[in-house]
């Protein structure tokens, strides 16, 4: 395989990926959003060539000029690289709003630093806080996996004795994060903000996890915590550490940012935030009231549990289409399929309902055991089971939501859809399969809204949060009576027509 | 055999509740277990028979199927909603004595835990093999399973679990059944169970399927 380099400004970031490579594989992977999905119509993967080249064809620069960028700008959503190159990347020049207007913040002095401490990846950005630019990022992998994927293994690990290494882990893998983020530079983080879920959330903090981990999953200790780096064996100087506090019961500051960046919280229409990470939070309602759960859904979309499942890295299938008789799919860095990520798995099922291959209850019409996607990638039928309880895990948790807020779904304004593997989510495929069904032009794919939203509250105070909080109320799905008549029909494909 | 209740078989089987349920497309319009159920009784057909001609082998193919990884819970979801809908035509010649079970099975999902989905289909599938259920809920602690062995003398237990933090509870609740009420026979299941776990707690059954805890009860009773 050959391969070429890549060094990204102003992040110092060298890497080397295989020739051909889609720039949205490689950046995703640094945290840069791509709010259109790749369409080329919103500009903001914008990269601008510091040395070497990327061919233009022609729909590349008829979009490029309607967006009136200049000679040296390409859309990192429709290039691929062919040969060494420099790349100065956009977006962390100007700090974006989620929901599509700027950011106006106003200039703080020092630096901050923002970390997205999810249940499977780890995210952290070095801002400057006087012009809001983004100087570092650092990304990693929890290293608490080795416990389990999903929060109830963590929880089970950390009542079983494990408690102590959970926390260390977790501390020294951020403390690691952070050392490299500041390296080399002359000055000292002034603040660090952490946002998780409630899990994540004790485990860092030492909290007591028990009644986290029984019905009705309800703890005390939800607030805010605060840490100096001597505390956390950290070896940066900073005294202003926290981590921001949790909603109710899994639900978490991740979530609590997520509804920050979307001010789906100042609106008086109703939103609805899907956050398809590993807990699948679900939030909906407007500035009179908001109510929140978790699903449990997402260790699939993830590549837990999935027989040939990974995260969206090099190597997955992201995509899955039909072309003429065959199925055809995009892999990831534009090398030989190792596996198959949450967006390709989204779109396989629906490609395979499309053609007649699966039935209603999810069963393979065929006879066989699996269905073969690429060399070296099948779904097998337990594979697809487990998407089914994944998608109904959604489905349900947006139908109880809905209705105890009164809301139908035809009267939802905007979906916001969070999420590592969000910027490759095709949402028509993704309203095939049932997982959600509204109108395909009501949602907005928004990529990480917990790291936006934690960057957003580097520039406000802790109280910043109050007023979500206030607003804000965990539903416990599985007490609804008819949890299970409601799941049972969501695990079922073709609702509409039946 | 009488046609109403091959009928009936195959409405439990694939799942067809009522005249009205969508599923399974193919048996759009037709008659349902319920409607079948009523009929059967109606044409004079004995009560013990609808359960042991018609229900009792249907849910047995769809707990053979089931463990086969043939049909997946919805399916199996579907099955039990159309046993119990013939069922509640026959609860009245339970109450009288004309249906004879076999025995009571308790079954309950353990402290903790609110997941009741396997635990309901466990207890369609001990139900459709001829038991008397009595079904204590979600979220039951060892005094709630303890009362109810007293009350019903010489039922078995079912214990479900779906998280592995409350898995832990279920050796609380054994210990004290089998404290209270000796002799007591105990099942358990769940998602992240197995047949160690179950010995290390001191039950006395484990399947990873409905099917298992159906055959298991009906030697107990051969």
């Amino acid at each position: 395989m050959q391969t070429v380099r890549i060094k990204l400004h102003p992040l110092g970031k060298e890497l080397s990926v295989a020739r051909g490579s889609s720039l949205i594989d490689v950046l995703h992977e640094f945290g840069v959003e791509f709010p259109c999905g790749g369409k080329g119509d919103c500009g903001k993967c914008k990269v601008k060539i510091l040395h070497g080249e990327i061919p233009l064809d022609k729909i590349h620069s008829s979009r490029l000029q309607e967006l009136g960028l200049p000679g040296e700008w390409r859309l990192a959503c429709m290039s691929h690289v062919d040969g060494d190159i420099v790349l100065e990347v956009g977006q962390y020049e100007a700090m974006i709003q989620a929901d599509e207007s700027l950011f106006s913040f106003e200039p703080g002095e020092g630096y901050g630093v923002a970390v997205d401490l999810g249940t499977t990846t780890l995210v952290a950005q070095l801002m400057d806080l006087s012009t809001a630019k983004v100087l570092a990022v650092e990304t990693g992998l929890n290293p608490q996996r080795r416990w389990g994927s999903d929060l109830v293994s963590r929880l089970e690990a950390a009542l079983t004795g494990s408690k102590e290494e959970l926390t260390r882990v977790i501390r020294e893998e951020i403390g690691g994060m952070l050392n490299r983020l500041v390296a080399g530079k002359e000055f000292s983080v002034n603040r660090v903000v952490i946002v998780g879920n409630s899990v994540m959330h004790h485990l860092f903090s030492g909290s007591d996890i028990r009644l986290l981990s029984f019905f009705p999953f309800e703890s005390p200790d939800m607030g805010i915590k605060h840490f100096s780096a001597g505390e956390l064996d950290w070896n940066i100087v900073c005294n202003n550490i926290s981590f921001y506090p949790c909603i109710g019961s899994f639900v978490g500051s991740d979530i609590l940012a997520g509804i920050h960046a979307t001010g789906m919280w100042r609106r008086k229409e109703i939103s609805v935030l899907v956050d398809l990470g590993t807990n699948g939070e679900i939030v909906a309602g407007n500035s009179d009231r908001l109510l929140c759960a978790s699903t449990a859904a997402g260790p699939a979309f993830e590549g837990a549990r999935i027989s040939r499942g990974m995260l969206a890295t090099t190597g997955a299938i992201s995509t899955v289409e039909q072309v003429g008789a065959d199925i055809s799919c995009r892999v990831i860095g534009n090398v030989p399929a190792e596996g198959i990520c949450g967006s390709g798995l989204i779109d396989a099922i629906a490609v395979l309902l499309d053609r007649g291959d699966l039935g209603d209850f999810g069963e393979i019409l065929s006879g066989d055991p699996e269905v073969i996607l690429a060399r070296n990638v099948s779904l097998t039928a337990r594979d697809i089971q487990e998407f089914q309880l994944a998608k109904a895990a959604i489905a349900t948790g947006l139908d109880i939501i809905l209705r105890k807020l009164g809301v139908h779904a035809e009267e939802v304004a905007r979906v916001y859809i969070a999420g590592a593997f969000g910027n490759y989510i095709n949402l028509e495929k993704m309203v095939r399969t049932g997982m959600m069904e509204f109108a395909p032009g009501h949602f907005r794919k928004l990529g990480n809204t917990a790291l936006m939203g934690t960057k957003m509250f580097l520039f406000s105070g802790e109280d910043a949060t109050d007023p979500i909080l206030d607003l804000t109320r965990h539903v416990s799905l599985e007490s609804e009576e008819d949890f299970q008549d409601i799941f049972v029909e969501n695990l079922t494909f073709n609702r509409s027509s039946s | 055999m009488n046609p109403i209740l091959l009928k009936l078989g195959e409405a439990v089987e694939f799942g067809k509740v009522d005249m009205n349920s969508p599923y399974p497309p193919q048996m759009k319009g037709q008659d349902g277990a319920d409607e079948l159920a009523g009929q059967a009784l109606k044409n004079g057909v004995p009560a013990s028979d609808v359960l042991t001609e018609a229900l009792v082998p249907a849910m047995d193919r769809v707990g053979q199927k089931f463990s086969e990884n043939k049909i997946f819970v919805p399916q199996m979801l579907m099955s039990a909603k159309a046993m119990s809908a013939a069922m509640k035509h026959l609860k009245p010649f339970f109450q009288s004595g004309d249906v004879k079970t076999k025995g009571t099975f308790i079954v309950g999902t353990v402290k903790g835990d609110l997941h009741d989905i396997g635990k309901n289909l466990v207890a369609m599938m001990v139900e459709g093999g001829g038991w008397n259920i009595v079904d204590l809920g979600v979220d039951v602690n060892e005094d709630q399973f303890s009362q109810a062995v007293s009350e019903n003398p010489g039922a078995v237990v079912g214990l479900s679990a779906l998280l592995t933090t409350t898995m832990a509870n279920m050796e609380v609740i054994v210990n004290k059944i089998k404290e209270t009420h000796p002799g007591t026979k105990i099942l358990v299941g769940g998602a992240p169970l197995n047949d160690d776990f179950r010995i290390r707690i001191g039950a006395d059954f484990y399947s990873p399927d409905p099917r298992g805890a159906v055959e298991y009860l009906k030697e107990l009773v051969a």
